[in-house]
């Protein structure tokens, strides 16, 4: 079982590391998982759940406002949610997703609708690629604990 | 919080400081409350301003710090500031993802005392609590006229003192009590009896207008007010600490066009002000219960205050609406001599009910009030509208120069005299901020009745748009209607909605909770989200496809539900309950299961007390 546990842990850090370098992750996500103790054991689950949750409601909304068939843009509503979206993901060290936004606002500002759209083509897909990761690495130290492992701290430089 | 609590947490300041945390971002204020709680603060969190604002009014002495975001729905964080410096007085500090600092100088220029940018650090958050004791230690300092005791000092038999009693985060109620006690000892009346204090009726204080216009406002010295008063038992101490509430007062006022109606109404409005006035340097002193233009009839002054609290926020004492003087001063006063601690946003409240309009008004204070009747001793409170006061209650004035010290220094310690109509709405001090340029209005105000200086113009003549005054609250009404219709559920119309994209097919229900998707369901009549489906396909390999087959990430996907429909309340465990059970009915609707993979129970630890 330790040899599983181990191995277990290698791919756990392995895995989380390379997500930092593969730019999903930055360093407040790291903070996130400081402040996950005992008391709070599933903190950065429960925000990342938040997190998502946000993102499926604001590309909606930006979906929404950009939706030409209900009448002009309203561009302002956009980088409304686009704003939001960047403190958001921001908060939570998504780092690609809050890279995004960034450009986006720029397009929002410039009332570029091609551009908007691109860059909500991209957030999504965005978003759900870092859920997805994120998933996986959830489910790595879910294994580890099954195993009777503990999920080490991994340190990112 | 319980006596005990209440003593833990003074005496382990800043741990269980009681934090207000207001962000519409639910992501955002997660992680804030945690980061909070990390720094062992006390903290209640909402994610609508209104409700916010709502605790806040429910009890002033809830909370010691509020931290709001800048952009949401149903309020303007500026507008929150505003109303938060001027009815509660508390520190306020901005949080915003916006960096442009155009959004940190609106955030000075409204009042708050700190602006964070998104994402907070925790090494931010630690020190947060400076601006609590900042805003207590200022006040104190603008209170020293009887020596310089600064710890909250013995209570003996003041009430509920020993609770109020104690470290920064108790501010105001710290000040009376230690200007009570120092009060007891300066004056012989007092002995034992704390309750007594100095009540500057309207008559006392036309006679100090009088001394004071006659001696010249600049030359004016306590010692020949006092002499010029010839009042009995009224001390030296009383006059000065009235003396400079009131030169702080006119110096607020300064800014005002209608000095010549203050100056000539100069006692009533005063009287009114008075118990509000603010330390010479809380910059964010706000004890004005403005709330909104809905003090009426027996507040004009308060009236004419606009909603915008800009008054308050920039440190220009002017901004009292003097308008109507001619109205009776409502008992803004309190005379507070046990339980201090209950009057001191309550004293800034307006007293009268009778308009009901106004949470304010209707709030505590006529409970306070009763209490003040029960709990004093009476006399001042009754002597209130009596001329006789002062030579009826000796012991009247020496507590009241403790009142004036902690007045002066403390703006919400507003336990200033009672004067005259309780019934009447005070109106509430807009949240007058001292500012270095006092210096400029003592000079105007000397030179003249009360010369219109034009300092800080800009605000001060702003703010008396009277208009804006009765707005204001309705304006926060609406907004919460507005809310309610901001957070639209995804998929409230599929046809004009572009629809959800089912980037990977075996989560189609990524976009909409209510539409019954299953991997063929596709139906996006805006062709947005083909080119989307298309893209995705292509960026992910082989592996993730995989992945995302066999885990559907529900625990990611909780639709949109009530979190979205009016106000997610973090204390609404009912919203997220549900959240949890209709996920979990999508879930078995498709056949897979995957709430563990989140930690779905941990839902339930996300509910906070408010």
């Amino acid at each position: 079982m330790d040899a599983l546990i181990a191995q277990l842990q290698r791919q756990f850090r392995d895995y989380t590391i390379s997500l930092y370098q593969q730019g999903f992750l930055d360093d407040q996500f790291t903070e996130l998982k400081k402040l996950q103790d005992d008391g709070s054991p599933d903190f950065v689950a429960e925000v990342l759940t938040l997190f998502f949750e946000d993102c499926v409601k604001l590309i909606s909304n930006m979906a929404r406002a950009l939706d030409k068939t209900t009448g002009a843009v309203d561009f302002s509503q956009v980088g409304a949610s686009v704003h939001q979206l960047k403190g958001s993901s921001s908060s939570v060290g998504a780092k690609r997703v809050k890279a995004l936004c960034v450009s986006f606002k720029e397009y929002c500002e410039a009332k570029n609708y091609e551009g908007c759209v691109r860059c909500l083509q991209q957030v999504d897909i965005e978003y759900k690629a870092l859920k997805t990761k994120l998933q996986d690495m959830f489910n790595l130290e879910k294994q580890i604990i099954q195993a009777g492992g503990i999920v080490p701290q991994v340190d990112i430089n | 919080m319980t006596v005990e609590q209440n003593f833990e947490a003074l005496d382990q300041f800043p741990v269980g400081m009681r934090v207000l945390a207001v962000d519409d971002d639910q992501t955002c204020l997660k992680i804030l409350e945690t980061l909070l709680r990390h720094c062992q603060y006390h903290v209640t969190t909402t994610n609508q301003a209104q409700k916010a604002l709502e605790l806040l009014r429910e009890n002033k002495n809830k909370f010691d710090l509020v931290i709001s975001d800048v952009d949401m729905p149903d309020m303007d964080g500026f507008k929150l500031l505003e109303l938060v410096g001027l009815e509660m007085d508390l520190p306020v500090i901005m949080l915003s993802a916006h960096s442009d600092p155009k959004y940190v100088m609106k955030g000075v220029t409204h009042g708050a005392c700190d602006y964070l940018l998104k994402p907070v650090r925790i090494e931010e958050l630690k020190n947060i609590w400076q601006h609590v004791v900042r805003s207590r230690f200022d006040k104190n300092r603008g209170s020293n006229n009887n020596g310089d005791k600064r710890d909250g000092s013995g209570n003996e038999g003041v009430g509920n003192s020993d609770q109020n009693n104690g470290r920064a985060n108790r501010k105001r109620k710290d000040q009376y009590n230690e200007d009570d006690d120092e009060e007891k000892d300066d004056n012989d009346d007092s002995s034992a009896q704390k309750k007594q204090r100095v009540v500057w009726t309207v008559e006392l204080h036309k006679k100090f207008v009088a001394a004071v216009n006659q001696l010249g406002y600049e030359k004016a010295m306590p010692k020949k007010i006092l002499d010029l008063m010839n009042v009995e038992k009224l001390t030296r101490e009383n006059v000065a600490s009235h003396l400079q509430k009131f030169r702080l007062y006119l110096k607020r006022i300064s800014g005002v066009a209608n000095q010549q109606a203050i100056m000539a109404n100069s006692d009533l409005h005063f009287l009114q002000m008075s118990s509000s006035l603010n330390g010479l340097d809380g910059f964010h002193h706000r004890s004005v219960p403005v709330g909104s233009g809905q003090f009426h009839g027996g507040a004009p002054a308060m009236r004419s205050f606009p909603p915008n609290g800009i008054i308050g926020r920039l440190n220009t004492p002017s901004g009292i609406g003097v308008r109507n003087l001619s109205s009776p001063p409502a008992g803004m006063f309190l005379q507070n001599q046990t339980d201090l601690g209950k009057f001191h946003h309550v004293s800034s409240l307006p007293l009268n009910h009778s308009d009901g309009g106004n949470i304010l008004q209707g709030l505590a204070l006529p409970l306070e009030f009763d209490q003040l009747q029960t709990n004093n001793n009476n006399n001042n409170i009754r002597n209130m509208n009596n001329n006789k006061s002062i030579a009826g209650s000796s012991m009247a004035f020496p507590s009241f120069s403790t009142q004036q010290n902690s007045i002066i220094g403390a703006p919400n310690n507003n336990l200033v005299v009672l004067e005259g109509h309780p019934q009447s709405s005070p109106p509430g001090f807009p949240g007058l901020q001292i500012n270095k340029r006092l210096e400029h209005w003592s000079n105007a105000v000397s030179s003249s009745t009360l010369p219109p200086p034009a300092q800080n113009s800009n605000s001060i003549n702003r703010q008396f748009d009277v208009s804006s005054l009765p707005q204001s609250r309705p304006d926060t009404l609406e907004w919460n209607n507005v809310s309610s219709s901001y957070s639209i559920p995804f998929c409230d119309s599929a046809t004009t909605l572009s629809p959800p994209p089912a980037l990977d097919t075996t989560n189609p229900r990524a976009f909409c909770r209510n539409m019954d998707f299953d991997s063929n369901t596709n139906a996006q009549p805006g062709g947005f989200y083909d080119t989307l489906q298309t893209r995705q396909s292509g960026n992910y390999g082989p592996t993730t496809d995989a992945m995302l087959s066999s885990n559907p990430k529900e625990g990611f996907v909780v639709g949109q539900h009530k979190l979205q429909s009016g106000g997610f309340m973090s204390a609404e465990a009912g919203s997220l309950d549900d959240i949890v059970n209709s996920t979990m009915k999508q879930e078995q609707s498709q056949g897979d299961l995957s709430g563990g993979d989140l930690g779905y129970g941990g839902f339930s630890s996300l509910r906070t007390c408010i």
